[in-house]
């Protein structure tokens, strides 16, 4: 059984059903692209993952209960005046100690170089560049050591070479730490060329599929945007 | 100046004043919750003036006004109303509810100018006593919560459990603003709440990277204003409030120049 394994799994919000007969099966340390358009279900699927969901229906195993959680929206103004470091170092977030033990510290340090963020830890995160506080995010998710990191859209707001950078980190980070990841994105074509898998949300159903198909969906969704496209002219 | 017994009192007070209102202000800051703070000090002088008319000291009544509006401002925030509309809904009748007590109770303008504007050369022992037990309860339940808390203010996003836990730590969050915004009132008025638990910390933010160094300056700022403001009061027979914003909105403004300059 693989890291997220579901049997008949659904997830309604009263009447309205959001997935039914969900039948995946995520295997550890691997890369999984996350598909399908706004409303398809892909948000409601994450949060159940972290048990945000009430309303299920049928069996959703995570066999890990280190999760590492990059948001969608993050509002850094430029005069938010925390610096990197301190930032990564938000996710510590129980108990009352002002500064960090040593432990910490050296978790803080190590994420820090994971996301190559060593050189500007002092820099206040709201003057950093948008890749710099992209980095930055994932750096604090993955401070709490996480089995299965999942990213909401992350390289939404960058542009292309960083997206690219963005996710070569990351598909390193898979490989050696041993890291699953879940991507959750609408650039198809980007993250295929990092994933191993897929999962893709259409119509209250989810599929699963490997790099092979991704590559044959790439190509079916490309041309149904293009048929839409055709349309709307 | 320190012969005096009301001199004493009011440094004593100003003090413990400015360290709360330093560290709570620096989590209020981070959160945005200015406006909510601003407001929670109008719904302050309508708990006011209610506890003058029924016969109640006045911060009891403020007490009692603004934990029950930040509670409630929290319960309707969680929903899916814009928090500023709600706070002004409740603010707005606040201040109604305030001007219609004082009528009622035939209070005093002395006793009004008071509530609005503070009565820092006024405050009793007994009164003093009261205001370093709420202050050492507002720091105490704010350090036992701080990395709770510290998310929270810093970087909500990033909760993504939602358990029952992180849900208490916002409302202990908005009890402490109310019963902040009651104590600090006590010395610069409820007109004047944010020169000293917003402004402080908000021009702190431009010169330090680390919670525990932001609560640090942003205490001294407000220290060195209220300090200041006494001795110039003193001196001057002048109002306090009035040297002590004075003084933080000058600092503030000096601090984003300054930021801006070197950003």
């Amino acid at each position: 059984m693989g890291i997220i394994h579901t049997k008949d799994f659904g997830i309604r919000y009263g009447e309205k059903i959001i997935l039914s007969q969900a039948n995946i099966d995520v295997p550890a340390g691997r890369f999984f692209a996350v598909l399908g358009e706004n409303g398809a279900g892909k948000t409601s699927f994450v949060k159940s993952l972290i048990h945000q969901n009430h309303q299920t229906t049928g069996e959703l195993h995570l066999n890990t209960t280190r999760v590492g959680f990059v948001p969608q929206f993050r509002d850094i103004t430029r005069d938010y005046p925390l610096s990197i470091n301190e930032f990564v170092a938000l996710n510590y977030n129980k108990g009352w100690r002002l500064w960090l033990n040593p432990q910490e510290k050296l978790d803080v340090q190590e994420a820090l170089r994971l996301m190559d963020l060593s050189n500007i830890a002092e820099k206040r995160l709201g003057l950093a560049s948008g890749g710099q506080k992209q980095r930055a995010f994932v750096a604090q998710a993955l401070v709490q050591r996480p089995n299965l990191l999942i990213l909401d859209e992350s390289t939404a707001s960058l542009d292309h070479e960083h997206k690219v950078q963005l996710l070569k980190t990351i598909k390193q980070l898979q490989k050696t730490q041993n890291l699953t990841v879940l991507f959750i994105t609408h650039e198809l074509k980007l993250v295929s060329q990092f994933a191993d898998g897929y999962l893709f949300f259409e119509n209250g159903r989810v599929t699963q599929g490997d790099t092979d198909e991704l590559q044959s969906l790439t190509m079916k969704i490309t041309h149904i945007h293009e048929e839409d496209e055709v349309r709307h002219v | 100046m320190f012969s005096y017994d009301f001199m004493q009192n009011a440094f004593i007070a100003g003090t413990v004043v400015s360290i709360v209102a330093g560290i709570v202000g620096t989590f209020v800051v981070a959160r945005n919750y200015a406006f909510l703070t601003h407001s929670l000090s109008e719904i302050g002088f309508a708990g006011a003036a209610f506890g003058l008319f029924a016969g109640w000291p006045a911060l009891l009544g403020m007490m009692l006004a603004t934990s029950g509006a930040s509670i409630a401002i929290g319960a309707l925030e969680s929903s899916y109303t814009k928090r500023d509309n709600v706070t002004s809904a409740i603010s707005a009748l606040a201040i109604g509810l305030g001007i219609l007590f004082l009528a009622l109770g035939h209070t005093s303008t002395t006793a009004a100018t008071g509530i609005l504007f503070g009565s820092v050369l006024g405050i009793s022992r007994q009164n003093l006593l009261l205001l370093l037990t709420l202050a050492l309860v507002v720091i105490v339940t704010l350090l036992i919560n701080y990395r709770a808390l510290r998310q929270l203010a810093f970087d909500e996003a990033g909760i993504f459990l939602q358990n029952s836990r992180q849900k208490m730590v916002r409302y202990i969050f908005l009890v402490m603003i109310a019963l902040s915004v009651s104590i600090s009132s006590q010395l610069v008025g409820s007109l004047l709440i944010f020169v000293l638990v917003t402004l402080p910390a908000a021009s702190a933010k431009y010169y330090m990277t680390t919670p525990p160094k932001l609560m640090g300056l942003a205490i001294l700022f407000a220290l060195f204003g209220t300090w200041s403001g006494l001795s110039l009061a003193y001196l001057t027979n002048l109002p306090t409030s009035f040297f002590i914003a004075v003084i933080e909105v000058l600092i503030y403004l000096f601090s984003v120049w300054q930021f801006q300059k070197n950003a």
